[in-house]
């Protein structure tokens, strides 16, 4: 079941059941546990959750990054490929041509000792068998894509002469170099001020909607999720809760993992009220609750909650819910 | 008399070959007990710097830094003053502010013996209640760091500060590396010890939203100078300074109407070359003559909501 169940086998890329294990002290231990997940051209998929949700490590298993003796299962259908089955070779063509990934911090992406021009054009070289002119004539073609004032200057400065915002612009660029269909942003304004962040979240979306780009935003923070993504899915524990457009999901959300994390946040109306938590910690990939895996924390648990894993399922308008209490079937928040 | 004064404060490091940089160049203000003073403002307007000069951990190099009238001996070889001791800070990342190797417990009765002078047989009991205090039970005294999540991690070093039985705590970023739930759960932990234990708090952070809900008064900082400062709510609702309400307007919310705020266009300047006049006048959207020549002083408004702001738009 995906975020979009009409329109999953003609996506971009589908994903089906995917399952992520992690060697761990006592055998395997179960990062991801049976999710599913499609995204088109043109548009936004939104990845939320909390440290330990799997948010992380879905987005590195569609980058062939995952690390030593992870094993997977399921399917990552992508151009014809299964993105989970492909060889060290085979990922060497795909990752960086066909997907492209931009991290939290763009200091850390960016090689401190190269020139902007030299990052930019080593790898449309190399993929794109450019001439060394016409990699310099692209390179200045997407930092203007990517609104950086002086393109032409800036080919010959190094990451540090640029101020944050700049930077995580240039990363953009770095992974767009290519013309990759696909691209992967893991937390990608975390590290920016407010300021910028509203400006980079704004390119992120131009570039879906002019390039027919498909952009994965993997956040925690939901304000990003409201303004870029079109489709939701709300990781818990390794599982996806609850998926759905956006904008009806914010507004009114059905599961309780969902709304709690809504009401945690500053209340634009509400400032003088305290902030409601969700009580507890988040439950970790090696300490998982039986059934469903927030029902230590959930206020609307009922005995079965713990006996088992709910089914996510349609809830109407391409939304999906794995709550089967559903405390708020009815009303806005 | 304020438990916290800054003076016209400033804070300069010195590099080597290269131009100073003065990250806080003249700042005002006071914190009262039991009052939540919130700092926010871009990285590099200076807020941390503040924040550590005003525990002692940085020299000032102008102005004072008073601490219950006194002034504030900058952290050197020698111990600390004792009364000083009463200034606590949390830092941003609770797993590099606790030592990994020895268990929470002992970490939190160090304050105790330290600040207090408390005799070894009475810390436990302390210890215990101190970690109730912040929402924790005492068994987990003879626990590591590693066995909590990062929220309960921040609880702990929330009560290594009470330890010291503090009168100010200045808490720089002290939810930014928290998970959402446990953001919630830290910045409301924060302000009810604050109120019930009547400690002044220096709230320092980039988010705004949370800033709102917690603080009394918010100063809003920009290249090393405070641009307004205020009542929150009466910030929040009418900013005055146009850096304050491009700040406030950047905010995202969570609200699914897809709304995209406007970004401030351009870059905090260097901190080692300001620029001249007004430091807001290379991108503010009202900028006028008078702004590129003369730099406007912090002052109160005529408004009669105590409400100070550095702005020629607000200034005969």
């Amino acid at each position: 079941m995906s975020a979009q169940p009409a329109t999953a086998t003609g996506s971009l890329l589908a994903v089906r059941d995917l399952t992520i294990d992690l060697p761990g002290k006592d055998g395997p231990v179960r990062i991801v546990d049976g999710v599913d997940l499609a995204v088109d051209s043109g548009q936004v998929l939104g990845i939320a959750g909390e440290s330990g949700s799997g948010k992380t490590m879905t987005a590195l298993a569609l980058l062939g990054l995952l690390p030593t003796g992870a094993t997977t299962r399921g399917e990552a259908a992508f151009q014809g490929k299964d993105l989970l089955r492909l060889s060290t070779k085979q990922w060497r063509q795909t990752r960086g041509d066909e997907i492209g990934v931009i991290f939290q911090d763009p200091m850390t992406a960016l090689h401190p000792m190269l020139t902007i021009e030299r990052q930019l054009t080593e790898h449309m070289r190399r993929h794109l068998d450019l001439s060394r002119h016409d990699a310099r004539d692209r390179a200045i073609e997407l930092l203007r894509q990517v609104q950086l004032p002086d393109p032409v200057g800036s080919l010959r400065s190094y990451p540090h002469q640029f101020s944050g915002g700049m930077r995580q612009r240039i990363a953009i660029a770095v992974a767009l170099a290519c013309d990759p269909q696909l691209l992967i942003a893991d937390e990608p304004t975390t590290a920016l001020d407010v300021t910028v962040q509203a400006g980079v979240l704004r390119l992120l979306k131009e570039l879906c909607e002019r390039i027919g780009l498909a952009v994965i935003v993997v956040t925690h923070d939901l304000g990003v999720m409201s303004t870029v993504a079109d489709h939701l899915s709300v990781f818990y524990a390794g599982r996806i809760v609850e998926s759905g457009p956006t904008n009806e999901l914010l507004r009114a959300p059905r599961h309780p993992y969902t709304r709690g994390l809504l009401d945690s946040l500053p209340h634009p109306e509400r400032p003088n009220e305290p902030l409601v938590p969700i009580e507890g910690a988040p439950a970790t990939p090696a300490n998982r609750p039986s059934g469903c895996a927030l029902h230590p924390r959930c206020a609307w648990a009922e005995p079965s909650c713990s006996q088992q894993v709910p089914a996510l399922l349609p809830v109407g308008n391409g939304r999906l819910n794995a709550c089967p209490v559903d405390p708020f079937a009815e009303g806005e928040r | 008399m304020s438990v916290l004064e800054l003076r016209d404060l400033s804070v300069t490091y010195r590099r080597k070959h290269l131009p100073d940089i003065t990250a806080v160049a003249g700042v005002n203000l006071t914190v009262e007990r039991g009052e939540i003073v919130g700092l926010v403002g871009e990285s590099g307007c200076g807020k941390s710097t503040l924040g550590r000069a005003a525990s002692g951990l940085l020299p000032p190099s102008g102005g004072a830094v008073l601490f219950e009238g006194k002034p504030v001996t900058p952290l050197g070889r020698a111990p600390r003053p004792k009364r000083e001791r009463r200034i606590q800070m949390v830092f941003q990342d609770p797993n590099s502010s606790l030592n990994g190797r020895r268990k929470v417990g002992d970490q939190i009765a160090d304050g105790l013996e330290l600040a207090t002078g408390m005799p070894s047989h009475a810390r436990r009991a302390r210890v215990g209640e101190l970690l109730e205090q912040v929402g924790l039970e005492p068994r987990v005294a003879s626990r590591f760091p590693h066995e909590f999540s990062g929220g309960q991690r921040q609880r702990i070093c929330i009560a290594r500060a009470l330890s010291a039985d503090p009168s100010v705590i200045i808490a720089d970023e002290p939810i930014s590396a928290l998970d959402a739930s446990a953001q919630a759960q830290i910045a409301n932990l924060l302000r009810e010890l604050a109120k019930e234990l009547d400690v002044g708090l220096v709230f320092i952070s980039h988010d705004l939203a949370i800033v709102r809900h917690i603080a009394d008064r918010v100063a809003v900082m920009y290249l090393g100078k405070v641009a307004e400062i205020g009542d929150t709510e009466a910030v929040w609702d009418e900013p005055l300074h146009p850096y304050s309400d491009a700040l406030i307007g950047a905010v995202l919310h969570a609200d699914g109407t897809g709304e995209m705020p406007e970004a401030l266009p351009g870059d905090v300047p260097d901190p080692a070359d300001p620029p001249t006049g007004c430091r807001f006048q290379t991108r503010c959207p009202m900028v006028m003559d008078r702004c590129r020549e003369e730099e406007p002083i912090l002052a109160v408004t005529h408004r009669g909501d105590e409400r100070a702001v550095a702005c020629w738009l607000h200034h005969e």
